[in-house]
């Protein structure tokens, strides 16, 4: 009898951990967990100084109002960032319209900011034939900061056996209200491509 | 004497060693280590205290633990549990995971010793043979999956764990036929 008590309260309790521990089964990966986390919870975006491909300091409030698509690069990669970045490159096309109406705005974050210079973003935003009205390629300005827009994003860079870094890569959503709001992986570039342009709808409807 | 309070000691000191930081950060730098050497470790801690515990601790332990049910339930919830990407990553990342490794898995070790030994033998075939099979579909999930699991952990890491996961789960599958084949005594000798 004591065994059998004791077994099911094992059974039951244990149950629960691992459904609490994977968001009721929807999260089995701490990609899919940040994922989760920001839709259920948007969080407000910090207002780092950032340095772009001019040598200017700007924060991610200067596109207050906008849309903002964030990904994550150093310029020498050689493999994800490309894929995210021409990712970045079909949104600039297909979305020309609400990049122009000044609703959208693409920026990319290095994560290596003593190697990505100025010059080295300007070259990795020609490579990907970027318009800088609405692209703009940045970096951190301090080595706390770096950790603080990892730590925020909860993006984990680590570094491979080619010299390089393997990290976490996706497309990171901030409304206009300056909230990170989703996350989109690599492989899902036509769902962020609907998730924006059903937002700028919406955006739109009440103004139209 | 003497002897005796050494071999209650050492699953202790072996703890502490794995629990200094540097141990750590050395055998958590790689998907391999940490799920291969320190993870079996801690449970093999476990294993061995669980060996010392003083009598009248197991005879009160035992009317809870009839047939070692109790035990082999809490068992597979911590493996279970610590079979998550995520809880790996957070044991990496998190030092509250981390510490939730370090007492849940010797647990789990002293769970298994209690517990292993009372089990029914069919009820140990079918535990034994699901062991196996979850070695050989995480080597070759390990092995398929294109995508990294743990975030803290590189691709080509996770490959090396599949095949070392298959490989490991061959060699027990053998080991385990021979032993049908031609009894226990070969295997010992």
């Amino acid at each position: 009898m004591r065994t059998f008590l004791a077994t099911t309260l094992i059974v039951i309790t244990g149950l629960l951990i691992l459904w609490t521990s994977t968001d009721g089964g929807r999260a089995f990966t701490a990609e899919e967990a940040r994922r989760l986390d920001v839709r259920e919870n948007p969080r407000p975006v910090p207002h780092w100084q950032l340095e772009n491909q001019s040598a200017e300091i700007i924060t991610v409030n200067n596109w207050h109002g906008h849309f903002i698509v964030v990904d994550f690069i150093y310029t020498s990669c050689p493999s994800v960032c490309l894929i995210l970045s021409s990712g970045l490159r079909t949104l600039q096309k297909d979305l020309a319209d609400k990049l122009e109406n000044s609703r959208l705005h693409l920026l990319s974050i290095s994560f290596d900011p003593e190697k990505d210079t100025p010059q080295r973003l300007k070259e990795h935003l020609s490579h990907f034939s970027a318009d800088l009205r609405s692209w703009t390629a940045s970096r951190p300005t301090s080595p706390s900061q770096r950790e603080a827009i990892l730590d925020f994003f909860k993006v984990i860079v680590i570094p491979d056996e080619y010299g390089g870094y393997t990290h976490s890569a996706g497309y990171h959503v901030i409304d206009p209200e300056g909230r990170l709001v989703a996350i989109f992986g690599v492989e899902q570039l036509d769902e962020l491509k609907e998730y924006l342009i059903q937002a700028l709808n919406t955006e739109n409807a009440p103004q139209d | 004497m003497l002897l005796k309070i050494k071999q209650e000691w050492l699953p202790l000191a072996a703890w502490f060693i794995l629990a200094l930081p540097p141990m750590q950060r050395f055998l958590e730098q790689s998907m391999v280590t940490h799920m291969l050497v320190q993870i079996p470790m801690l449970i093999i801690i476990g294993w061995m205290i669980g060996k010392t515990l003083p009598a009248e601790w197991k005879a009160k332990i035992a009317p809870w633990n009839r047939w070692g049910i109790t035990g082999m339930a809490l068992t597979i919830v911590i493996m279970a549990y610590w079979m998550l990407p995520r809880s790996l990553d957070g044991a990496v990342s998190e030092w509250y995971f981390e510490v939730l490794k370090f007492i849940t898995l010797p647990v789990m070790g002293i769970a298994l010793n209690l517990s292993w030994p009372l089990l029914n033998s069919i009820a140990r075939g079918v535990l034994m043979l699901e062991f196996w099979a979850t070695l050989m579909r995480l080597g070759w999930l390990y092995l398929d999956l294109p995508d990294r699991l743990c975030a803290n952990y590189l691709l080509s890491d996770q490959r090396i764990l599949g095949q070392l996961l298959l490989l490991g789960g061959s060699a027990y599958a053998i080991s385990w036929t021979l032993r049908i084949m031609f009894g226990t005594k070969i295997i010992k000798a």
